[in-house]
């Protein structure tokens, strides 16, 4: 299924390698301090705005980018389109990442991060609670895609571990991959219950949300969304590598442009469905009163359909360069949403205002920079990366079309 | 090409069919059972148009929960005494002044105690739940410090102590556990002017409504379906009902104090429609796991056949 993935090689230590860790240095040095001061400490938060960037851009912004690996599974393993195979791998660990950190996070965000150990005692379970639907959900979803990641892991032993580690991968590698299929029904099954959610959270706050992001659509439209972040995700993924790695890694162009139209078509079905829900709704009118968010709702009508329409454009796809910039573009579209959503589109009332703080930003810089750098460790060591089947080797299954 | 197109078609039937589940939720409006006033439910009732603005009831309040002294204003910009500016970690309740040109008017900022709490919804481990009398109580091992309560509730009641390294909500519970063993809510015990009462909601109400017989001219009033101004009490309707409920002087609105325009139902409730919609019996996910495996396992098993196929025809 993915036996061409082979680990990339090369220098572990480099300076890149030391910038990361230093940004995730002080990231640690924040959060420590934070766990004596409190969260007002680090942060620009109030009681208006009891959630700043670390919900929308951590959380559901990285797992947005995370959910490359549920956008590529469902072409994959659901509908059946195989040749995606040699983008899964890839998506899977960016996954992993995404919602560790996303995870992270939020035990840094909650006041009272030590109660979370109740999150494991189901009768106090307040099944009313959308947050503790998403939080278990996201739990679970983290659990599962690191399961996935284990057969790489495995691989690896059994080439080059120590005559131990080789019999035990060798025991454990079958059990594993018979356990696959069921796993990932599972990771089918989770992010459309708790990408939903995300947006469902603020159903909860009918007073605080714009109209025009405020409707009872909220979880489709985070779905949605999510599906075209995760094929940006993995459209950015796939060029940066070969770019980057160049010489060794060379970038699905061919499947990235297949990924892309489907991507484009999603955009456009996202841009076509919130205005018929508004239009449903009775809230359309509100889109043509250009005050308070009004015009963030335009740019973000104007990033999914900019990305949808170079992703839809021939010789965008062909073209490295600017096949980035499309991905690049859809996901900002759906960070947009998302982040206008908590954020922009929210207003507790007079007298409450809200900027990020410098604590903040480094905290969310810092959680990016550990992704990052535990990504390209990965991809070092172990085999996640399709090497033989990029876009100049011979199409491995299908014929051209 | 046609792959492609299939495949796009593909992906949109399946965000379709999991689109109508959700659509099944949003008209739904009554699908979450509407929470009544219970006979004992207990809260407030503050008359704006009695209230002289004294702060007796912040200092009681203080005095009664064990808060410590809020010297903010005082340190900020020389206040001659101390109080807070407005609820906070440490405050549970607060004066406000209202002025508009020779137009003024005091409002009391505390816990609604509403019929049907969005924060008891939207809390993970049921920390904010509702204890005898329907007041809405803070339990704080079960409190992980999310904050969601803050974001769900439509008064910015629930306060955080955003410099603790183990902070607490603080809200008003009708000081139901008071520390210097008095009874019922300390503010209406102090209030000279009995502009806050407590009690049993509906004698609150019928309190309220005998106010307003008395005298119509001298409240806040809303037009009503006919047209027809009639006076109000904010809390009768308002969210689903608030078991604290307000007075307003005449010509000044509810929203001009300070309280949200809400609807009659719950704020919670569309959410809870929905929600409830998709996870009913938890038969849509189970559902979907089950058809995501058979086609996992379909799908994988028939790939495992084509590639054997493949490697036999490469073979010979």
């Amino acid at each position: 299924m993915s036996a061409e993935a082979r680990p990339l090689g090369g220098r572990i230590l480099t300076p890149f390698f030391f910038l990361l860790s230093l940004l995730a240095a002080v990231m640690a040095a924040l959060v420590l301090y934070r766990v004596f001061a409190g969260v007002g400490s680090i942060t620009a938060l109030t009681d208006g705005y009891s959630w700043g960037i670390w919900k929308p851009i951590n959380v559901v912004t990285f797992t947005g980018i995370g959910a490359g690996a549920y956008a590529v599974g469902l072409l994959c393993y659901i509908l059946n389109e195989g040749k995606y195979h040699p983008l899964v791998r890839p998506a899977v660990l960016v996954g992993a990442l995404g919602y560790t950190l996303g995870g992270t996070s939020v035990i840094v965000d909650l006041g009272r991060w030590w109660g979370s150990v109740f999150l494991g005692f189901p009768p106090w379970y307040n099944l009313n609670s959308i947050l503790l639907e998403v939080a278990l959900c996201v739990i679970t979803y983290m659990a599962v895609l690191w399961v996935e990641v284990l057969p790489a892991a495995l691989e690896r032993l059994r080439a080059d571990g120590t005559p131990g580690w080789k019999a035990f991968a060798t025991k454990w590698l079958p059990r594993v991959r018979q356990m696959l299929p069921f796993i990932i029904a599972l990771a089918m099954l989770l992010p459309t219950m708790h990408q939903s959610s995300l947006g469902g959270l603020y159903m909860m706050a009918p007073t605080k949300v714009h109209a025009l992001w405020f409707t009872g659509w909220l979880p489709f439209l985070f779905l949605v969304s999510c599906l075209t972040m995760g094929y940006g995700s993995v459209v950015i993924m796939d060029i940066l590598l070969g770019v980057v790695f160049r010489g060794k890694y060379r970038s699905h162009m061919k499947l990235l442009g297949d990924l892309a139209k489907v991507s484009g078509y999603v955009s456009l079905f996202y841009v076509v469905f919130r205005f018929a829900a508004l239009g449903w709704e009775g809230r359309l009118g509100q889109a043509f009163q250009f005050s308070g968010p009004v015009p963030f709702f335009w740019l973000e009508i104007v990033l999914f359909l900019v990305s949808a329409f170079m992703y839809l454009s021939p010789g965008v796809r062909a073209n490295r360069g600017r096949l980035f910039i499309a991905g690049f573009v859809g996901i900002l579209a759906g960070a947009a949403y998302r982040v206008d959503t908590y954020l922009t589109a929210y207003d507790p009332g007079p007298g409450w205002h809200y900027f990020p703080s410098v604590g903040e930003v480094l905290v969310t810089v810092g959680l990016a920079s550990v992704g990052l750098l535990v990504f390209i460790v990965v991809v070092k060591t172990l085999p996640i990366l399709a090497l033989g089947s990029g876009s100049d080797a011979p199409s491995p299954s299908r014929p051209t079309h | 090409m046609n792959v492609s197109r299939r495949t796009v078609l593909k992906t949109l039937a399946v965000t379709g069919a999991a689109g109508a589940a959700a659509g099944l939720a949003t008209p739904a409006e009554a699908s979450h059972e509407a929470v009544k006033l219970a006979p004992d439910a207990m809260g407030l009732l503050y008359d704006s148009t009695l209230c002289i603005g004294c702060q007796t009831c912040t200092v009681a309040c203080q005095r009664a929960n064990g808060m410590p002294v809020d010297k903010s204003l005082v340190e900020a910009n020389g206040a001659p005494y101390d109080f807070p500016s407005d609820t906070n970690g440490y405050n549970k309740t607060v004066i406000k002044l209202f002025k508009e040109g020779d137009k003024y008017a005091f409002m009391k900022m505390q816990c609604m105690q509403c019929v049907d709490p969005a924060c008891t919804k939207a809390c993970m481990l049921g920390s904010l739940h509702k204890v005898e009398n329907g007041i809405v109580s803070w339990d704080a091992i079960r409190c992980t410090g999310c904050r969601y309560c803050q974001i769900s509730c439509p008064f910015n009641v629930p306060k955080f102590q955003w410099l603790e390294a183990i902070p607490r909500i603080t809200k008003c519970e009708l000081c139901r556990s008071r520390v210097d063993g008095g009874k019922g809510a300390a503010c209406a015990e102090v209030c000279p002017r009995s502009a806050v009462i407590t009690g049993k909601s509906v004698d609150l109400l019928a309190i309220a409504k005998k106010r307003i017989a008395e005298n119509p001219a001298k409240y806040y009033g809303e037009a009503g379906e006919d047209g027809k101004v009639v006076p109000k009490v904010y809390g009768e309707h308002d969210g689903g009902g608030t078991q604290t409920m307000y007075l307003a002087p005449a010509g000044i609105s509810f929203q001009k104090l300070g309280l949200p325009k809400l609807e009659t139902v719950p704020p919670a409730q569309m959410a809870m429609n929905v929600q409830h919609t998709l996870y009913r019996g938890f038969i849509l996910p189970v559902a979907l796991y089950v058809v995501a495996a058979f086609a996992i396992v379909r799908n994988l098993r028939k790939e495992a056949a084509a590639h054997k196929a493949q490697e036999k025809k490469e073979g010979k």
